[in-house]
């Protein structure tokens, strides 16, 4: 079994390392139901254990705690709803917490007590916001009135004031404007040019004709006519005024007249939340049935109206009783909402210890929700999972629980067996946890499996800064990672950010990143760019020039240069040529490393699974593959580095013939096995050694092939003959001393891994797996060159800026140079910052993703673990501030 | 070709409404929601859905009628979410889906105007969807000309209604007539409509309208039954398409009874596998007993017509699909609702499952 190794050692708490998760624990808890509230709370503040559903088939409604879920979820409407209500008079939210409170346990009664606070001060806040709501409507009310009788007013003013000078022309006008119901033809009503005025022509036209002279004020006819005109006033919304005229005009058959001003200042309507702009219209109508109507019409259509009388003097008194009634009102608003404000300020003193001490709860009962009674009813048992070092913090949390409830009934943890596959727990810190997140998103380690989050922590900036070798680059993103990484604590916020998140959890890749780009900034001679002369170069240019487009040589001298490249090869001809072929075999050596630990790192999870199998006839034959084919390049690039081809004996002949190519050797060892061109040869002895090699690596493949199906079906037969079956499989769970009355939970029956032998499903995957390998370690092999690329990119990518944006202003001479290197610094700064370190960096950093993804992880790594969420008040505090 | 430009104008919200197709509850879930005790559990299991949002904030003894309008809240964001971020042609199809709610606001404002009822309480109850400028002046309408000639000359129905204008006055009847004419003429004009969108979506909308049609046809009859209105009349108000225009048309019009409706409906072999299929009871002859179940079997298939639509891509009838189900999924969380809170839980399991 595989977990046996682990329960072996259970006792003597295990090693704990980020190489394999940690090893967990079943464990099954019996609380005594009073104790159970309690002991929740303290595991959820511990965080350390993961419960598991032991009501699946139950459905939500029908747990045993849904009341105390759903009394918390109207605690939680009850908040919100204070929160909106403070969020909307803008008090602000202390952002006070009373950690005592929230940390403390509690007991029921402090619960409760808190409930009733809370629901009082819901109560009064509703009963005043009720209250304000209603004085609201009245200050609307008013202060709608106040503007009807101000423009109205106004209205009249101006028509008597026509009236009195375009009298005598009114009945000539009619004619005109039935004609055409021109603008200046109605005295009557017409208004100033600065109001907006609305008119329909035939109505002016029955008006002008019918009265000739209308004095509004007295409200009677001047012409003799008896027509009883009256007029309607009111508020209505700016955006329906047409609406409104419209409808009234067709329904009235245009026997009617409206006129409508802006109220300049915006009205906060109580029913809706943002301030409204609204007009006051009249409308005059003759007919008590048509007027009747069109106050129908204007009230269906929200508009609220208001009685203005036609007598100038009593309108005059009306609005001044208005306002003075306008200014009571305001008063008792203002007192009404100073208490108001009052209130929701008391409220926000607290509210976000509530909020955490509600959501606390309920998360409580939520979990309680997932655990059993036992038969008599007086326990409550929990399972779940734990880290098996953390058992002793849990049996300490769960003293402390008994002790807060007061009772000495203590909880009794013990663990289980089990077959089941436990979730994975990898205790990372600040630092491994951007690179444990890395892991995690191509794949959760299977429980024991070797963690690549571990090797990842080096290889990765490495294999970033491979391609993205620059010291200056690099140390510019050194420090934005440092000042990240020391400020981390007053930087938190950006977390809360989602696109600042990725930066700062991953401050700690980028700092490494940074300094291993550094390093091998450091290696390639690179500095935006340019090169460093540190130390003295390993050639010497010939002191006379020559003139242009003469081609010099540079002379060598007796020492080499003591770190990375010389700088001489850095504005040399053949520069490209040097850097290309150095870079390249660099990557295909590094990259023949970096897959040889992913091919070794099967031995240990074949150690710790106990598949002996797995290193003979797994492992050996790939390493052996991989080793006689790129293994042998890599001594080939390494020898060819090591040889002075063109080093001369004391004849002064060329000891060797020429430099030889590697890749046409490497493809002749397949072509022609067994013969080495003449000037291809390196060394003695090279033809018979490929032949080896390359006999070694086709043995390989049957031997990866074949040997491990047909090792399985005969110890598979031999088991048959035996006579033992399948029954090698069914291990019960069951707790490992019975319980005192014998409660063992019963899940036993869950799924049970049947490891049914089918030997053309083994056969088949073992083909796939041979062909993938033999493939992937020629495809994978030339992956690595991408770090050859990208560097190549990153340095010409930056050698260009450099000689684009900033040289030339070096170059110019004359007053303005200083201002052209002012700015040509500044487009090549922001430049080099945004596309060199931002964009390339980027990119880089998902070749580099990709090579371990794919290239280093498909040599040994699962990844088909579940992730170990225990059950944490943190978490699901940060869950619901989102 | 349509097919190619199709995603840049209607895309993004075809794969929103695909999205809302998602959320709608499923199977398991109805079967959870049947099994609540009261309002309470029901609104713990609503909070899984997307109503969450809609009820959240809604204290807790909550009433089946503010659940239905929360829902009806949560579709109507949803619709208008979709609204706002159209463009044409999708904005004229989805305006054209909101004229059948502003013909039924209409019909509701003047039949509530006819029983004097508070205009303010009629326009809450209006459907949010179908709200015209002019709507509430409908309130003063006292004949159809006035009708017409007032309010409904400038909304968008303004054409359905030239032909009710030979109606005198309003009546119940009439009104039932004015609702009728109107609908015929939408599903006429939103048929041509959708025939002018081009592949798939004129196939695909043909075949829900249709059905629409048709439904609409057998209910006007078996609504005619036992009222005043002549046999030439009820023709006229058959809406001129559907699988049984015209021939079972022309016979449905000279119906007079259940029995012999069911018999045209049973020429056509998809309606007869749907009366077969809910076994519809023989015996109880009266119209009320059979025609509630002949609605819930129209409810079913429509349900069955509107998945379909899902099946296929690059059409409008999406949109009209998904706001059908949705509808008819509200419709169904209040039955289960009403049942709950009346204590009839033998009738609970009477919805149209859709998923």
């Amino acid at each position: 079994m595989p977990f046996t190794r682990g329960w072996g050692q259970t006792r003597s708490r295990p090693k704990t390392s980020i190489f394999r998760s940690e090893i967990m624990s079943l464990v099954q808890l019996y609380i005594p139901s009073d104790v159970a509230r309690f002991t929740v709370s303290q595991l959820g503040e511990m965080g350390l254990l993961q419960f598991r559903d032991l009501n699946d088939d139950v459905s939500a409604f029908q747990r045993s705690f849904v009341n105390d879920v759903r009394r918390f979820d109207e605690l939680e409407r009850k908040l919100r709803y204070l929160r909106t209500q403070i969020e909307r008079s803008d008090v602000d939210i202390y952002d006070f917490f009373n950690e005592e409170a929230v940390a403390a346990s509690r007991g029921p009664r402090d619960i409760d007590d808190m409930e009733e606070k809370i629901g009082a001060h819901e109560d009064r806040v509703l009963r005043l916001t009720a209250a304000y709501k209603d004085l609201q409507l009245k200050h609307l009310e008013l202060i709608e009135n106040k503007h009807v009788l101000e423009e109205v007013s106004s209205l009249f003013v101006e028509i008597s004031g026509r009236q009195q000078t375009a009298a005598a022309p009114a009945p000539a006008s009619a004619s005109r404007a039935s004609a055409g119901g021109a603008h200046d033809s109605v005295p009557l009503l017409g208004r100033s040019d600065s109001l907006s005025r609305r008119s329909i022509g035939s109505l002016d036209a029955a008006y002008a004709g019918d009265a000739g002279g209308y004095d509004v004020e007295g409200g009677r006819i001047g012409g003799g006519h008896d027509i009883n005109i009256g007029f309607i006033t009111g508020v209505i919304r700016r955006d329906r005024v047409a609406t409104l005229e419209r409808v009234l005009w067709r329904s009235l058959r245009g026997n009617m007249f409206l006129n409508y001003v802006d109220i300049e200042e915006p009205i906060s309507d109580p029913k809706h939340d943002e301030p409204v702009y609204k007009s006051a219209f009249i409308v005059f109508a003759h007919g008590e049935s048509l007027r009747d109507r069109a106050t129908k019409i204007s009230e269906a259509l929200g508009a609220t109206l208001y009685h203005v009388d036609r007598n100038a003097e009593r309108r005059q008194e009306e609005l001044i009783e208005t306002m003075s009634r306008l200014d009571d009102l305001q008063q008792i608003l203002e007192n009404n909402n100073a208490a108001r404000i009052n209130e929701l300020t008391n409220v926000s003193e607290q509210l976000n210890t509530w909020f955490t001490i509600v959501r606390k709860e309920k998360a409580i009962y939520h979990t309680l929700n997932l655990l059993n009674y036992d038969a008599n009813r007086n326990c409550l048992i929990a399972e779940g999972w734990c880290a098996t070092n953390d058992i002793p913090a849990i049996q300490s949390a769960l003293h402390l629980a008994t002790e807060d409830a007061g009772s000495n009934v203590p909880t009794v943890l013990h663990e289980l067996r089990t077959t089941k596959e436990p979730p994975t727990f990898v205790r990372t810190n600040r630092f491994t946890d951007g690179f444990q997140n890395i892991v995690d998103a191509y794949g959760v380690p299977k429980a024991g499996e070797v963690n690549p989050g571990l090797f990842t922590c080096i290889t990765f900036p490495f294999l970033f800064a491979l391609m993205f070798g620059d010291l200056g680059h690099g140390f510019l993103m050194t420090i934005c990672a440092a000042l990240l990484c020391i400020y981390e604590k007053k930087l938190a916020w950006l977390a809360k950010d989602e696109s600042l998140r990725m930066f700062y959890t991953g401050r700690y890749i980028v700092l490494l990143m940074g300094i291993f780009s550094m390093y091998t900034g450091l290696l390639y001679n690179d500095i935006f760019s340019r090169a460093m002369s540190m130390f003295s170069s390993g050639w010497q240019w010939p002191s006379d020039q020559g003139g242009e487009g003469v081609t010099v040589e540079a002379t060598k001298l007796g020492h080499t240069y003591p770190v990375g490249i010389d700088p001489a090869w850095h504005h040399a001809g053949n520069s490209l040529l040097f850097t290309n072929s150095y870079k390249m075999k660099m990557s295909i050596v590094l990259g023949i490393i970096h897959m040889t630990l992913g091919i070794c790192l099967q031995v240990p999870n074949a150690l710790y699974f106990k598949k002996r199998i797995n290193i003979v006839h797994v492992f050996v034959p790939q390493i052996i593959f991989l080793f006689s084919i790129f293994g042998y390049l890599v001594f080939a690039i390494l020898f060819k580095w090591c040889t002075d081809w063109y080093a001369r004996d004391a004849a002064g002949e060329l000891t060797h013939i020429s430099p030889p190519s590697l890749l046409n050797m490497l493809i002749y060892m397949f072509l022609s096995p067994g013969s080495v061109g003449e000037s291809e040869r390196m060394f003695r002895g090279q033809a018979a050694l490929q032949t080896v090699l390359l006999l070694l690596a086709l043995a390989c493949v049957p031997w990866m092939l074949l040997v491990k199906p047909f090792i399985l079906r005969r110890e598979h037969q031999k088991i048959i003959s035996e006579g033992y079956g399948r029954i090698s499989s069914h291990v019960r769970v069951s707790s490992e001393d019975d319980a005192p009355g014998g409660a063992v939970i019963v899940s036993e029956q869950e799924e049970m891994q049947e490891d049914d032998f089918d030997f053309a499903d083994i056969m088949i995957n073992q083909t796939i797996h041979t062909i993938e390998f033999c493939l992937n370690s020629i495809s994978n092999t030339a992956s690595y060159l991408r770090l050859w690329a990208l560097s190549l990119a990153h340095a010409q990518l930056s050698e260009v800026l450099w000689t684009m944006t900033f040289l030339p202003t070096l170059k110019m001479s004359g007053a303005l140079q200083p201002i052209a290197i002012f700015c040509g610094f500044a487009v090549w700064f922001v430049l080099t910052f945004s596309i060199l370190i931002g964009m390339e960096g980027l990119s880089a950093f998902l070749h580099a993703l990709r090579l371990h993804w794919v290239e280093f992880n498909n040599k040994f790594y699962d990844g088909t673990g579940t992730k170990f969420e225990p059950f944490a008040f943190k978490t699901i505090l940060d869950e619901a501030e989102e | 070709m349509k097919e190619i430009y199709f995603n840049a104008d209607a895309g993004y919200l075809e794969g929103v409404v695909r999205g809302y197709r998602d959320g709608l509850i499923t199977a398991p879930q109805y079967m959870n929601l049947t099994q609540c005790e009261t309002m309470d559990d029901l609104k713990l299991q609503l909070a899984t859905t997307d109503y969450a949002p809609f009820l959240q904030n809604e204290p807790s003894p909550i009433s089946t009628s503010t659940l239905s309008a929360r829902c009806t809240d949560a579709l109507v964001a949803e619709f208008q979410y979709l609204q706002q971020n159209s463009a044409e042609p999708v904005s004229r199809f989805l305006e054209y889906i909101t004229y059948g709610y502003m013909i039924d606001n209409v019909i509701l404002l003047i039949t509530g105007t006819l029983h004097e009822r508070d205009t303010h309480d009629l326009l809450e109850k209006c459907h949010p969807l179908g709200f015209f400028d002019t709507m509430p002046a409908l309130c003063v309408a006292t004949n159809v000309q006035d009708l017409y000639n007032t309010v409904m000359v400038d909304s968008p129905l303004a054409g359905y209604f030239r032909e009710c204008l030979s109606a005198e006055d309003l009546n119940e009847l009439n009104i039932e007539i004015i609702r009728n004419t109107l609908y015929k003429a939408y599903l006429e004009d939103f048929y041509s409509y959708c025939q002018s969108c081009g592949e798939p979506t004129s196939s695909i909308m043909a075949e829900l309208l249709k059905f629409e049609s048709d439904r609409r046809t057998v209910n006007i009859t078996i609504n005619s039954f036992g009222t005043e209105l002549s046999k030439d009349d009820r023709a006229k108000l058959y809406p001129r398409l559907g699988n049984m225009y015209p021939e079972a048309q022309i016979r449905l019009a000279r119906a007079d009874d259940m029995d012999q409706v069911k018999s045209i409906l049973e020429q056509y072999g998809d309606y007869k596998r749907m009366i077969l299929s809910a076994n519809m009871n023989a015996s109880s002859d009266s119209a009320g007993g059979s025609d509630m179940s002949l609605e819930d079997i129209f409810f079913a298939n429509e349900v069955q017509l509107n998945k379909d639509a899902f099946e296929q891509q690059f059409h409008f009838g999406v949109f009209y699909s998904w706001l059908r189900l949705k509808e008819q999924e509200i419709r169904n969380i209040v039955w289960i609702a009403e049942c709950i809170s009346q204590q009839q839980k033998d009738k609970v399991n009477k919805y149209t499952p859709i998923y």
